[in-house]
């Protein structure tokens, strides 16, 4: 008889008690693995629902700011793609895909049972991108993270579970244990493996030259003629500057994790310190984070236990203007200046060029910077009631104080005109969290066994900003806004709350029938009050074949468990928290007097959007599974979707939130892990994950362009499809570009744009080989996606014809214009006329986004136990490891992995995104 | 014991706290109905009206931005492809910048539209029927000048004269004609004319800002005599109004609301003009997307054509030496005001009228009073032909960097001559791709 279902389930809610979990030496996926779940931990062999766990010592070698960037790779369907190359900067996560186009698509993240809010806070613009507020955990102090799948596993989450859950553990003491110190530490360096080839200075005056020319100007008055003619010089006179290397650089990083864990009978103990610094390979971007953890577990009694989460960070950012818009935009001043272009005048000023800031200026006085201060916890206490029932309350916070600043000198184009600006935002959001369990489980080893759970919450989340601007300062060396002579001010605050209730009930017979109902309410504040609840009932049933006569006698066979479940689960996030109602603002002022206007339509039938979740999954394991296959096949589809679904404009308003249109998504995925060899000395483990998801918007009434127009959400189509005009060829005679003319009405007009291609992969996954033989670890880590693409819209600008002049720099690929009759090239005839240059946007730089990369790679040696204990250590490793070692990749940019935007509906966009770093650490790991 | 003393608590707490709790109010916004219900509240929102009216997409430098560059006399210096599409006159339905236009006016028309429905019911001692009038007489004006706006811009559209409550509240209109739509422009300024009072405010509306707009009007509608009736209205209010001298004294040294103006939005730093930002050269803290061209430039510099107005171009450092314009220039940047009626216009509006009544020397002597504010010799045109070349060539320079020129080019029919453009459908901006999309009852203009 198979005990699958622990005594302990609810009751130690995200943090198992490390009694019922023996897990730690079993190098597979063991079945007798415990994994957590959403109110409880399950064995595995239990789970009825779709769940990856995740060890978070697996994931560590790349050194990230945040582990949802870590995750990348390795869980099937689980697709992460960072933005840029800065460290804490945001991450794309999903979970089997995009559901929503207004309200949120991220997964709903748990620290220890508390609702973490994952939304940045950055009010200062970075120019597009917004901070990480997942890099405010440290990633040392997670123990597992399990990830949410399918209906039966996250039901029970109701109304934030659309989009799947990431359970986060943190690690914990272990009762009468001694006290175990670590110490992990590591220095690295991080630089941009590649850059973008752009033209020398001779070379951007003939490109200049050729379109004047085939402009049909006479060659006489050409712009780069000699200077006594009144020209720019001519083309081999011209300088060439180099100021891509001038804001690239070799970061640092390096990392330091302390910690001491232990415990007597009664009570178990957490505690830990880290420090992370990671210097971002372009200039001047830093990324530091301080933190703090204590968990701690007190049993009171034989019945009453209670206990604490505790973490407190601080992360610091030194942050720049590094994407779109050319003020203080760093790394356009450098990718987009003429390189022909002088960084001085001849006055010995600062040289400015086509609306951007001179590079020197930016480098030496970009001051901005952002502290965020972080508390995540948690206290709770349990009890044993009766026999076999159990009770639990908890309250959660999760406090955010987000501090930015920003003082741009006269030196800068922003403070120029108003002789030194400065901005502060101070930004506060709390996520409160009560809840309470009531849990039954009848005794084990019975035929029958059934679980249940009951249980409330309540969670509140407010969040306000105060903000303040200063210009008109007495000079530079007065940063804080005290000193401006001209100040203005505001803040906000806005509030939700929502209330639940939900149960689970589980019902196990013999081992092999597995049945899971999960049944949950919520009523949310956003909506109106007659859509105030939403309910999310999931049905989950798992056939565990290997306990049949059958298959008993089978001894390749090792497990077999069948899977299928149903369920519905909603979104809220993402829309204003008074979405549904018809609303003025103020803060519309006229000559300092107060003034209103409308703010937005009334919709009392808003209400929630769901989505109906079928999963169908086979768990295999071979020859003592020593092979275990998971494969999932599934089918999501969402209704009611929140949609800003748009409005004639005539009516004064340019949406209104609404219940309108739907998505679906359908994928598999699988996984497989093998032990290849294990003999004493050498094992060899490969891990491998492949998933494909197919994402369609099947009803919408309108088409809606993203805020990057290159990309349209229109029904038919999947999110991130790009909608753009296609460039057939360019005319071999005429050397003209030729799109397609859907309309066939003879011209080229906004009418013959169309989809072409998406920004989200058609699979991706992940490669990881183990090798350990005697003292050394080697592990080789490689993701990859592939069928996606990628807007290359720096070479837009860069690649112009001509039609930016002085005002855009010219990129290598623009020399392979046509150039004479018979040329064959897709680079039009530079020229400002006609629509060779003009047309945007345009296939010609929609790009294969598809990528293989060395995530990581790490060898190490664990000092024999007798040297350590030599050396009065339990254990002593030392490790070489490096990230993104090697890309093989199409992308004619450095790096296909980027985007321009944190806004979710636009992906696949490259515009001045620093390119993802190589880096290479050295490590110890010392045990006392 | 505990566990009998806290679970009813908890779960009456709960229970009874549910809908009380979930009852949360907004503290930053007010309900639809809540807006505008006394004295107070109809004020702030003939405040935010004006805001809206001068906000970025509108007078703020978007819709002005329409006009100039499509003047032909400044180029597209920046990287972005809607002003380029703009500068080159290839504007496709898809551009923003027009898009963006179209969306602020009529927001600011759905703003005039509450105000305009509100006003008359609201009983307040503290709203005097004097303050209703000019709250209602400011709202009819701001939607008479929106509508102007369109006509000018887009032709007949949709005319939309009640609030939006509900999203369906507008389904079914189509738009009207162009004579239609001017007739409602007429229509809003009479009643405005009828409401507001005969005093002098260059920031906001009053009744001799109606005369100023009216004249413009009638020039449009070609109906002379009410265009230079209406000018001399104002004109002749010499008290308040005047041609300044030098040219460059209404707007230098941070001049505002001079005696030159008539109307001007005004802005300050909590709600700043953005037209700094795409005139001046980064050293000087904008984009400079766009720029006077040579041609301009030559004209602006020379003493027998610009004169006083070569004050509103400079040049960068050498060695760029690019020609950037400084109508807009203050610190803190953007709180310059944004011109739409200048007393000079007024003047050449009345002289376009008298020429084309056969008043030639009446004509001249108004244009020359523009002229000579600027630092210029008389001029001497003695034919009706000669003067309205004069006139067009004088509205050039004079609003260099007011938006005057296209819409004055389109307005005379001489588009063709001046700037080659021979498809008259480009006249007209095209109706936004997006709200063909979104509006069944919206059709396309001609050629897009």
């Amino acid at each position: 008889m198979l005990r699958f279902i622990l005594p302990s389930l609810p009751g130690h809610a995200q943090s198992p008690d490390t009694r019922d979990t023996t897990v730690a030496s079993s190098l597979n996926r063991s079945l007798s693995e415990v994994i957590v779940v959403g109110y409880g931990a399950q064995s595995k062999k239990a789970v009825v629902g779709s769940v990856t766990s995740i060890k978070a010592a697996t994931i560590k070698d790349r050194p990230a700011a945040s582990f949802d960037q870590q995750l990348q790779g390795r869980a099937a369907g689980v697709q992460v793609s960072a933005n840029t190359g800065v460290p804490g900067d945001g991450i794309f996560f999903r979970i089997r895909g995009t559901t929503s186009i207004n309200a949120g698509n991220d997964p709903l993240y748990v620290v220890d049972g508390v609702f973490i809010n994952n939304q940045s806070l950055q009010k200062i613009t970075t120019q597009g991108q917004a901070n990480n507020p997942l890099a405010d955990i440290n990633p040392a102090d997670i123990e597992s993270i399990s990830i949410l799948k399918d209906a039966t596993a996250t039901a029970i989450y109701g109304a934030r579970a659309a989009n799947g859950v990431v359970l986060i553990t943190t690690k914990r003491g272990a009762y009468n244990s001694k006290p175990r110190v670590n110490f992990n530490t590591y220095v690295g360096a991080a630089w941009a493996p590649e850059l973008w080839d752009l033209v020398s200075g001779p070379e951007h005056a003939t490109i200049i030259n050729e379109a004047w020319v085939n402009d049909g100007k006479p060659f006489a008055t050409r712009p780069f003629r000699p200077k006594t003619e009144g020209g720019r010089g001519l083309p081999e006179e011209q300088p060439t500057y180099d100021r891509l290397h001038d804001i690239f650089r070799t970061g640092i990083l390096q990392n330091y994790d302390l910690s001491v864990a232990g415990g007597n009978d009664k009570t178990r103990y957490y505690i830990s310190g880290g420090y992370n610094k990671q210097q971002a390979d372009i200039k001047t971007n830093d990324y530091q984070r301080a933190s703090l953890k204590v968990n701690l577990d007190q049993q009171l009694n034989d019945k009453v236990r209670i206990g604490s989460s505790n973490s407190l960070s601080r992360s610091r950012r030194t942050n720049a203007r590094v994407g779109d818009g050319p003020q203080g935009g760093i790394l356009q001043a450098a990718l987009h200046t003429p390189t022909y272009l002088p960084k001085f005048n001849d006055d010995g000023t600062y040289a400015k060029w086509a609306g951007f800031d001179n590079l020197d200026v930016l480098i030496n006085y970009t001051d901005m910077h952002s502290n965020s201060t972080r508390y995540i916890g948690n206290i709770y206490a349990e009890a044993d009631l009766l026999r076999n029932f159990k009770f639990r309350t908890s309250w959660s916070l999760d406090y955010n104080d987000y501090d930015e600043y920003e003082y741009w000198n006269s030196f800068t184009n922003r403070g120029s005109a108003s002789k030194g600006l400065a901005t502060s935002s101070v930004s506060k959001n709390i996520v409160w969290v009560n809840e309470q369990t009531l849990s039954y489980r009848t005794e084990a080893g019975r035929k029958h066994s059934f679980g249940v759970l009951i249980g409330n919450s309540i969670q509140g989340n407010v969040n306000t900003q105060t903000w303040a601007q200063g210009t008109n300062f007495p000079g530079d060396t007065y940063k804080q806004i005290a000193s401006a002579a001209t100040t203005t001010a505001s803040s906000t605050r806005t509030e939700s709350r929502q209330v639940s209730f939900f149960s689970r009930l589980e019902y196990n017979y013999d081992g092999k029938y597995l049945a899971e109902v999960n049944v949950r309410a919520d009523a949310s504040s956003k909506f109106g009050v007659n859509k105030q609840w939403g309910y999310f009932p999931s049905l989950g049933l798992a056939w565990r074949a290997k306990e049949e006569r059958f298959l008993q006698n089978a001894n390749a066979i090792s497990d077999l468990k069948l899977r299928a479940n149903i369920g519905l689960t909603g979104n809220q996030n993402g829309i204003g928290n008074f979405a549904a109602r018809g609303l003025w603002t103020g803060g519309f002022n006229y000559q300092d007097n107060p003034g209103t206007v409308p703010y937005q339509l009334a919709n009392p039938e808003l209400g929630w959007e769901s989505t109906r979740q079928i999963n169908l999954g086979v768990d295999l394991g071979l020859l003592q599974d020593r092979i275990s296959i998971e494969f999932n096949w599934y089918d999501k589809y969402t209704t009611d979707l929140l949609l800003n679904l748009p409005l004639a404009v005539s009516t004064g308003f340019q949406t209104i939130s609404s219940n309108a249109g739907e998505i679906s998504n359908r994928g598999i995925e699988l996984g497989i892990s093998t032990t290849n060899i294990r003999t004493r000395s050498f094992v060899w483990q490969t891990s491998f994950n492949i998933a494909r998801n197919v994402n369609k918007i099947e009803q919408l009434t309108i088409p809606i362009d993203a805020s990057y127009a290159a990309e349209r959400m229109a029904q038919g189509y999947p999110m991130h499809s790009f909608y753009v005009y296609k460039q057939l060829y360019v005319d071999p005679q005429t050397g003209d570009a030729v799109y397609e003319d859907i309309t066939k009405d003879g011209k080229i007009t906004a009418n013959d744009r169309q989809m072409i291609g998406q920004a989200t992969p058609k699979f991706f996954g992940g490669l990881s080989n183990t090798f350990s033989y005697k003292g050394f670890d080697l592990a080789v880590f490689f993701n990859f996606q592939y069928g996606n693409k990628v807007y290359n819209s720096n070479r837009f600008f860069h690649e112009s014809g001509g039609t930016r002049d002085d005002r855009r720099a010219i990129n290598k690929h623009q020399l392979d214009r046509w150039q004479k009759p018979g040329d064959i090239t897709d680079v039009p005839r530079v020229t400002t006329l006609g629509t060779n240059y003009t047309l945007s946007p345009s296939t010609r730089f929609l790009e294969d986004g598809s990528f293989l990369r060395l995530s990581s790679l790490t060898l190490g040696y664990t000092v024999p136990a007798a040297i350590a204990s030599r050396l009065r250590a339990s254990a002593i490793r030392v490790y070489f490891s490096g990230s993104n070692l090697w890309l093989l990749k199409k992308y004619k940019g450095p790096d296909p992995e980027v985007n321009v935007t944190s806004d979710p509906n636009v992906q696949g966009y490259d515009l001045g995104t620093p390119p993802q770093p190589r880096t290479v650490q050295f490590g110890l790991n010392l045990s006392l | 014991m505990q566990r009998i003393s806290y679970l009813p608590f908890l779960l009456s707490f709960l229970l009874l706290s549910c809908k009380k709790f979930l009852d949360v109010q907004p503290s930053q916004q007010v309900d639809a109905s809540g807006a505008i219900t006394n004295a107070g509240s109809a004020e702030t929102a003939v405040n935010g009206l004006y805001n809206l009216l001068g906000s970025n997409s509108y007078y703020g430098s978007n819709f002005m931005a329409l006009s100039y560059l499509s003047g032909g006399d400044i180029q597209w210096t920046g990287s972005q492809s809607a002003p380029q599409q703009i500068a080159s006159r290839q504007l496709s339905a898809d551009n923003s910048n027009v898009a963006s236009a179209w969306t602020a006016i009529y927001r600011t028309i759905l703003s005039a539209n509450y105000i305009i429905d509100a006003v008359p019911g609201l009983s307040d001692p503290l709203l005097t029927q004097a303050k209703k009038n000019q709250f209602l007489g400011e709202a009819y004006f701001v939607r008479a000048l929106s509508y102007f706006d369109l006509a000018r811009g887009w032709g007949g559209v949709q005319l939309i004269l009640k609030p939006t409550r509900l999203a369906d509240d507008q389904a079914g209109i189509k738009r009207s004609t162009l004579a239609d739509t001017y007739a409602q422009v007429l229509s809003d300024l009479d009643k405005a004319e009828g409401l507001l009072p005969a005093t002098t405010n260059r920031t906001r509306a009053t009744r001799k800002t109606v005369w100023a707009l009216k004249a413009r009007y009638y020039l449009y509608r070609a109906q002379w005599d009410s265009a230079a009736a209406n000018a001399t209205k104002v004109i002749s209010d010499a008290a308040s109004y005047s041609l300044l001298r030098p040219y460059n004294a209404f707007f230098a040294n941070n001049a505002t609301a001079t005696a030159e103006s008539v109307f001007e939005i005004a802005y300050s730093v909590s709600g700043v003009n953005n037209h700094y930002n795409w005139w001046l050269p980064p050293a000087l803290g904008g984009r400079r997307e766009w720029a006077p061209n040579a041609q301009l430039v030559a004209l602006l510099n020379d003493a027998n054509a610009g004169g006083g107005r070569s004050a509103l171009i400079a040049q960068t450092a050498p060695p760029g030496n690019l020609w950037y314009g400084k109508l807009y220039y203050r610190t803190p940047a953007g709180t310059d005001p944004a011109y739409i009626i200048r007393l000079a216009e007024l003047y050449l509006i009345r002289s376009e009228a008298r020429a084309k009544k056969g008043l030639l020397s009446e004509a001249l002597a108004d244009l020359n009073a523009v002229r000579d504010r600027a630092g210029l010799a008389p001029g001497n045109a003695q034919t009706e032909a000669d003067l309205l070349l004069a006139i067009e060539n004088e509205r050039r320079l004079e609003f260099a960097f007011e938006g005057d020129r296209w819409f004055n080019l389109v307005r005379t029919g001489r588009a063709d001559d001046v700037l080659g453009l021979t498809d008259a459908n480009r006249y007209l901006f095209p109706i936004p791709a997006s709200e063909l999309l979104a509006d069944q009852n919206l059709d396309p203009n001609p050629g897009y």
